[in-house]
This record gives structure tokens, sequence and C-alpha cells, in this order.
């Protein structure tokens, strides 16, 4: 699991490099992001369009990811897929994490 | 696997209609078996139900999965668990079951339960497993028999709005 990191002006942008953010690679996303966004100055955004599904461990590894930044600083989740926003929606994380949705997705399944 | 259809229902029975999907699998309880049957779910049923439904079924069928996983084995390590998974779908919606040999499953995991605190900085990293299962099934029943679990429950094929 490697991460790209993209140092702008105005803030760290991180892209997720999996599909998926579950039990069996929580701690190793957790552990890799962590020493990643611990020391930033500059508000984080992690690119979040790759990754199509999300259970409870990838959710506490979310969580964890974010009590490491530094206090204040933000984390903002961009381009969440449907089915990732609904796991921080039905926790009510939405009102802890700062998350941008990914546009309709393609052709619009119902 | 493809039901067949049944031309001659009984007189107690009904019509079975159209043929639905149904799935059928025996796995270990590891974190790769348990990717591996949800993708085989997902590709079973996502023609059938839809995105929203077929990610509700994904993620309660993943909690299930890895709590059996986690601690269905109990002080012995190395004997994961066997999970049986069988889904079928029909009218109502997706009907699970699932059996494992692991561990019995402690009771207050099936009481009625709220999300945990979220109050101030020390937001909690776990405890939300539980929660959503029951917050994504219906009729959701679990007993105990010999040295096996039995959980099932159903995922509607819509979600009331709310």
């Amino acid at each position: 699991m490697h991460f790209d990191v993209e140092e702008g002006d105005q803030h760290l942008k991180i892209v997720v490099p999996e599909r998926r953010i579950d039990a069996a690679i929580a701690t190793q996303f957790k552990d890799k992001l962590r020493p990643l966004v611990m020391k930033s100055k500059k508000p984080v955004h992690l690119d979040m369009r790759l990754v199509d599904f999300m259970d409870s461990s990838g959710l506490g590894a979310m969580i964890a990811v974010r009590k490491s930044l530094p206090e204040g600083m933000p984390l903002v989740l961009l381009s969440v897929t449907p089915n990732v926003e609904r796991v921080f929606r039905l926790t009510r994380m939405d009102s802890v994490f700062d998350l941008r949705c990914a546009p309709a997705a393609e052709g619009g399944a119902a | 696997m493809t039901p067949e259809v049944n031309p001659h229902p009984g007189r107690q029975g009904c019509a079975l209609g159209r043929p639905r999907p149904m799935f059928h699998r025996v796995l270990t309880a590891e974190p790769g078996h348990v990717r591996e049957t949800l993708a085989a779910v997902r590709a079973r049923f996502q023609a059938e139900v839809g995105t929203d439904a077929i990610g509700r079924l994904e993620l309660v069928l993943a909690e299930v999965m890895n709590n059996v996983t986690e601690h269905g084995a109990g002080d012995r390590p190395r004997a994961a668990p066997v999970i049986h998974l069988c889904i079928v779908s029909h009218d109502c919606g997706l009907a699970c079951a699932l059996t494992d040999d692991g561990r019995r499953l402690p009771v207050d995991c099936l009481l009625p339960r709220g999300l945990p605190q979220l109050t101030g900085e020390d937001l909690p990293e776990g405890g939300f497993g539980w929660y959503l299962i029951q917050d994504l099934t219906q009729e959701l029943c679990y007993y105990r028999e010999d040295r096996r679990n039995f959980l099932a429950f159903r995922i509607p094929l819509m979600r009331d709005a709310g």
C-alpha cells in the first residue's frame, strides 16, 4: 500500500490507493497513513475516489488517522463514494469528518 | 446456482415465480476469504437488487463475518471457525443465514444499542459493527445449537427514508 502525497501551497493532498478499507487492511492503512499526517502543518485532503467499500474496521482506522492530526488541523475527505458515505452517515461520523461526496456515479444506478 | 421453477406448487405453497439468484458458500473465517466471498456475493446479486441494497448487504455480511474472524476462535487462535453462508433473494429482500463453529456470541451484541458516545475529542475507534448490523437488518435472530452459532436476518430491498 503506497500513498501518493502531493504537497500543495494550501494543503497536503493524499490519494488513498485502495478500493476497500476493510478489516483485512485497516491496521496497515492506519499505520502507514498516520506518520504522513501527524506532523502536517497544512490541512490534509484525503482523496477517496478509488474507495468503494469501507466497513467498521475501516471507519475505526479513519477515526484513528483523524485523531493523529495536530490539534485543530482539518482533515477533508474528497470524492467520497456513496457506499462509503453511508457508513459515515449511519454512524453519525459525517458530523465529525468534513466529507465532500463524489458526483453521481456513472449511469446513476438506483 | 439458480433455483428451478416449481411448475406444480403444492396446495400449501405459492408459485415460485421467476427464478431468483441464491448463494451458498463455506469458508474459513479469515480476512482474505471474507473478501473473496463478499466479491462473489456482489457478483451474484448486483444485477438483481441494485446498487443501494447490495451495498447494505455487503456491509452487514462484512461486519458479521469480521466478528467471527476476530472473535470466533477465542483462545484457540489456530482454529479459525468455519462459516456457512446462505443468501436467497425474494420479494421482501435478501434473506441471509450464517452459521459458524466459533465461540458463542455474547448476548449484548444482540441487545438494542445506540452509537458509541461521540462527545469530546476522544472519538471511539470501534463499537460500530453491531450497531450497523442492527440498523441495516430486519428480523435479526440468533440461536446457539450444540457448537454452532446461527444468525439469520433480512436486508430489505428498499431502505426507509431517514
